[in-house]
């Protein structure tokens, strides 16, 4: 039995593509920021498959000792039930705040939890995705066109904007791809991200308020259900092939920006590096 | 420079911490929780680069005080500025509180700061120009009935800060009362604000501004900050309306808004 780690796997697109995996014989570890949600989603996935291995992680993504910690508790869930083997990895917790706030690192929310997070989760895991041959899959968005890294103030303490730090965290996402191909692609370890399209979650709602809420209360509308999205990553991970393109929506390479090319890829990749410690001893163990 | 920060794991303490670092000022940071201090120290130097110093420490508590300003002597620092930052805020009614909670709120907003205030005015340079804040609130504008003791307690830091202001003028010394509303640190306190509807987005500020201004405030020997334009009003409001008839409003007001976070 093959086993995917996804986060953000109590709601929206996570949890749909936990249940499109899980139909298809994955085994399915989850990752959840709230313990009743991860208890309650866990409970709920294993009666509708009762043959299904699944197991959730309760980890407040956004905060670095959290991800170290749910790292290690999920390395060494698969080194004991998975033979250290894990075949994907979807990188999909995500969040809108409001207003600027730091994280107890003192980074920005948004910028810790939609890409740093990813980032070091991937780096803990890495002995395992190398193992299986896995892939790491990024929930990007099309709103990472249109827009460029803002090198200057990565964590937008000058102006926040709300649409234009999650735009940018999207365009972090599939420089973080980019650069994680390059990398350990070598490994046979494969990267994509995936543009969801406009989805009905509740992503604009948490955490956030007014204007925000307003404008993503009227989007949801029109979007379509996360089942759809959902469909594409458990094809991209079920493929035989790893997949070729780097950036794909649905499961059909598609354009990215221009903004997502190596020059950004490597400059994004060393910060991380530098702000979350993952190329240092302590990260791996 | 060099700027000590109290209650620097905090919310607002982080967001100065990141603003200082920012601007390439070395810290010295304190804070009740040594984890949170561990993990804002390590945040700020992979970002910016700065000398971090770090040391937790229950500000209430004399000797733990004696030990701080020991550990910053014998880290050679001398400093520019001193942020008072950590104080408590608890809701509720008088007698719906432990007297713990209520006679807490005064050691920390009060006692603690003003320990620590005498204290690292020792530390002081003796050729330049020192710089101290006060996080008071907008809170100190009027009395607040169901959060009576944390409102006078930041009127209190109020007078004081500009009363000390005066005093210390021939010292180069020069001090700021920070009077801000609502700030969305966490995300409990974005819940908070939304609960309070218009209002409460109207009188919130962002925490990267309010810190940013701050700073440069106290740099410029400025002696109140209220943040804002519709908390500026207020805190107008509050020198000529007569403080029976805000006490009343304020009690209507928080009263409905304790009920919608109930």
């Amino acid at each position: 039995m093959k086993t995917v780690v996804v986060t953000g796997a109590t709601s929206g697109i996570g949890l749909a593509a936990c249940r499109e995996l899980a139909k298809l014989g994955y085994g399915i570890i989850g990752v959840g920021r709230n313990a009743d949600r991860c208890a309650g989603t866990a409970e709920a996935l294993q009666g509708e498959f009762p043959e299904a291995s699944i197991a959730y992680f309760c980890a407040d993504l956004s905060r670095q000792a959290e991800v170290l910690r749910v790292g290690r508790e999920i390395r060494s869930h698969v080194e004991e039930k998975c033979e250290g083997k894990l075949r994907a990895l979807v990188s999909n917790a995500g969040g809108v705040r409001s207003y600027y706030t730091t994280t107890e690192d003192g980074y920005e929310t948004v910028f810790a939890l939609n890409h740093l997070a990813g980032f070091l989760l991937s780096h803990a895991l890495l002995p395992c995705l190398k193992a299986g041959g896995g892939r790491l899959l990024v929930t990007s968005s099309a709103s990472h066109k249109g827009t460029r890294v803002n090198w200057r103030d990565i964590m937008f303490r000058r102006r926040y904007n709300p649409l234009a730090v999650y735009k940018q965290s999207k365009l972090l996402n599939a420089l973080f791809a980019f650069g994680f191909r390059d990398r350990f692609s070598g490994l046979g370890v494969s990267a994509a991200c995936v543009d969801p399209g406009l989805v009905r979650t509740e992503i604009g709602l948490k955490d956030t308020g007014g204007l925000v809420k307003f404008v993503w209360g009227l989007r949801m509308k029109r979007g379509v259900e996360p089942e759809v999205p959902a469909r594409a990553f458990a094809r991209l991970i079920d493929a035989e092939e790893p997949p070729r393109a780097l950036y794909y929506r649905g499961a059909k390479p598609a354009r990215h920006s221009r903004q997502v090319n190596r020059k950004n890829a490597d400059r994004l990749w060393n910060l991380s590096e530098q702000l979350s410690g993952a190329h240092r001893e302590e990260a791996k163990t | 420079m060099t700027v000590m920060i109290t209650g620097a794991a905090g919310g607002l303490g982080r967001a100065f911490a990141m603003e200082c670092a920012a601007r390439g000022h070395d810290l010295l940071l304190t804070d009740l929780s040594a984890e949170g201090l561990g993990r804002v120290s390590q945040g700020i130097r992979r970002l910016y680069g700065v000398r971090v110093f770090e040391k937790s420490c229950d500000i209430t508590d004399e000797r733990a005080v004696d030990e701080l300003i020991a550990y910053a002597n014998g880290a050679g620092l001398r400093l520019d500025m001193l942020l008072n930052v950590a104080g408590l805020d608890r809701e509720g009614g008088f007698l719906e509180r432990g007297f713990g909670d209520i006679s807490a709120i005064l050691r920390v907003n009060v006692e603690a700061t003003l320990r620590v205030t005498h204290r690292a005015l020792s530390l002081r340079r003796a050729d330049g120009r020192f710089h101290i804040v006060f996080v008071s609130s907008l809170a100190s504008m009027y009395p607040m009935p169901l959060k009576a003791t944390y409102a006078a307690s930041k009127r209190f830091l109020l007078d004081f800060s500009i009363a000390l202001g005066r005093e210390l003028e021939r010292e180069n010394v020069s001090v700021l009362a920070l009077c801000p509303g609502g700030m969305p640190t966490r995300d409990d306190c974005i819940r908070a604000i939304e609960a309070q509807g218009f209002w409460g987005r109207a009188t919130t500020t962002a925490l990267e501004t309010v810190t940013r201004r701050t700073i440069a405030k106290a740099l410029r020997g400025k002696k109140v900050y209220v943040p804002g334009a519709v908390n500026l009003l207020f805190s107008i409001l509050g020198k000529v309306v007569p403080p029976l008839a805000v006490a009343k409003l304020v009690y209507r007001r928080w009263s409905s808004v304790q009920k919608k976070l109930a």
